[in-house]
């Protein structure tokens, strides 16, 4: 693969994600004010959110539990995780990218980008 | 108001701020976050971090349409990436400590100086590829971008001042949850005296990796309200759409002019709000 083809595979991976991450968090906001109608809006108070979006894993759990509370909330938030990981999907592209030109330096260089991003994630 | 309506609202002034966004180039952090704060009165860190995935959003979008055209250069991009994401990292930790008063504060100074940084005549710098400075020749910084006499290749300067620009960038980024976009412009093109288009481009490539960076931060102290960034993401991802599709037919430079007037009197704003008294 030369630098133009990894950037076109890496353009779809890329748009493809932006528009799945958009019609799950547009699909779970539905649902979200179809069972939350009467509500008063909450942010003008800041509150931690609860424990189980604190980790990916149990925040995807928890989206498959349909009758918990937080279901829904949690669905938008898989969107916006999705939404997250496509930047660094974009660097681990990068890498491996340069790893096929054999290009070290930047096979290196592209590997540290990638570490501080899953640093800050799972820190 | 119920939470339906509200969220009308906010996904609508996300549109607006989403296309204004699109035609005078400055991203969706620095115009969204103000609102959310002034107008709908939603606590600044629920703000920063709406704000923040939907910075990701855009740039993932606009990142794509570029790569495609093979203007960014991933190399410049990515050495670059090592700074602004380290000061990311950095500047979320910061907000973690922070109080609400003095981000506000911080938030309005940040946006003054992006309206200065706007408003400045930028002169494009860039030269032929000969002269690069060793540094930058080193670490294969130099490319080539596509024009309409062919392909055409560029220099690189200022590596060192450039990074560590890079790194401040990266620390406002995390700081208060937006792009940044503008202090990266000018690192590369003025600093750097990388071509406005090549600038451009790879900025955009950075901004969503800068932003991740420090989002994984916010997500864990619960910045991210799920309500929130719903309709925000959705309303600046539609309206950043229209915006690119409305550029050619727009009048540009008025609406610049008045975009960025609106903009320094929300940073007025903020930092009155932030020293604890209201204006207007």
């Amino acid at each position: 693969m030369n630098d133009q083809q990894i950037q076109n595979t890496l353009a779809r991976v890329m748009l493809g994600g932006t528009l799945l991450a958009a019609t799950i968090i547009a699909a779970g906001l539905i649902w979200f004010l179809a069972t939350h109608s009467g509500d008063a809006p909450g942010d003008h108070i800041f509150n931690k959110e609860p424990k189980y979006f604190e980790n990916p894993i149990s925040m995807v759990q928890r989206a498959f539990e349909i009758h918990e509370v937080g279901h829904r909330r949690s669905l938008i938030m898989i969107g916006v995780v999705l939404l997250l990981i496509n930047p660094a999907v974009r660097v681990g592209f990068a890498v491996l990218g340069f790893a096929m030109q054999k290009d070290r330096l930047y096979t290196a260089v592209s590997l540290f980008v990638l570490a501080v991003l899953v640093f800050s994630f799972f820190w | 108001m119920t939470e339906p309506l509200f969220d009308l609202a906010v996904a609508a002034a996300a549109f607006v701020a989403g296309v204004v966004g699109a035609l005078i180039g400055l991203g969706g952090g620095v115009i969204i976050t103000p609102l959310l704060v002034l107008v709908f009165g939603i606590d600044i860190r629920y703000a920063m971090g709406a704000a923040l995935a939907s910075v990701i959003a855009t740039s993932s979008g606009a990142a794509a349409a570029y790569l495609r055209d093979g203007i960014s250069n991933m190399r410049i991009g990515l050495f670059l990436c090592m700074a602004t994401t380290v000061g990311a990292v950095c500047g979320a930790m910061l907000a973690v400590v922070l109080d609400q008063k003095m981000l506000s504060v911080i938030f309005g100074v940040a946006l003054l100086v992006t309206v200065l940084l706007s408003l400045r005549k930028q002169k494009d710098l860039s030269g032929a590829a000969a002269l690069s400075d060793p540094l930058a020749v080193k670490l294969r910084l130099p490319g080539v971008r596509p024009t309409p006499e062919g392909p055409k290749a560029y220099a690189v300067h200022g590596v060192i001042p450039g990074f560590l620009i890079m790194i401040v960038a990266g620390i406002l980024s995390g700081l208060l949850g937006i792009g940044s976009g503008a202090f990266k412009v000018v690192a590369m093109d003025q600093v750097m005296r990388i071509p406005f288009k090549v600038t451009t481009a790879t900025s955009n490539f950075m901004i969503g990796v800068t932003a991740a960076a420090s989002v994984g931060i916010y997500l864990k102290r619960g910045y991210l309200d799920p309500a929130l960034v719903a309709p925000v993401a959705l309303g600046v991802l539609a309206g950043a759409f229209v915006g690119a599709k409305l550029l050619p037919v727009a009048p540009v430079k008025v609406l610049r002019l008045i975009f960025l007037t609106a903009v320094s009197i929300i940073a007025v704003q903020m930092i009155a709000r932030g020293m604890g008294f209201q204006i207007g």
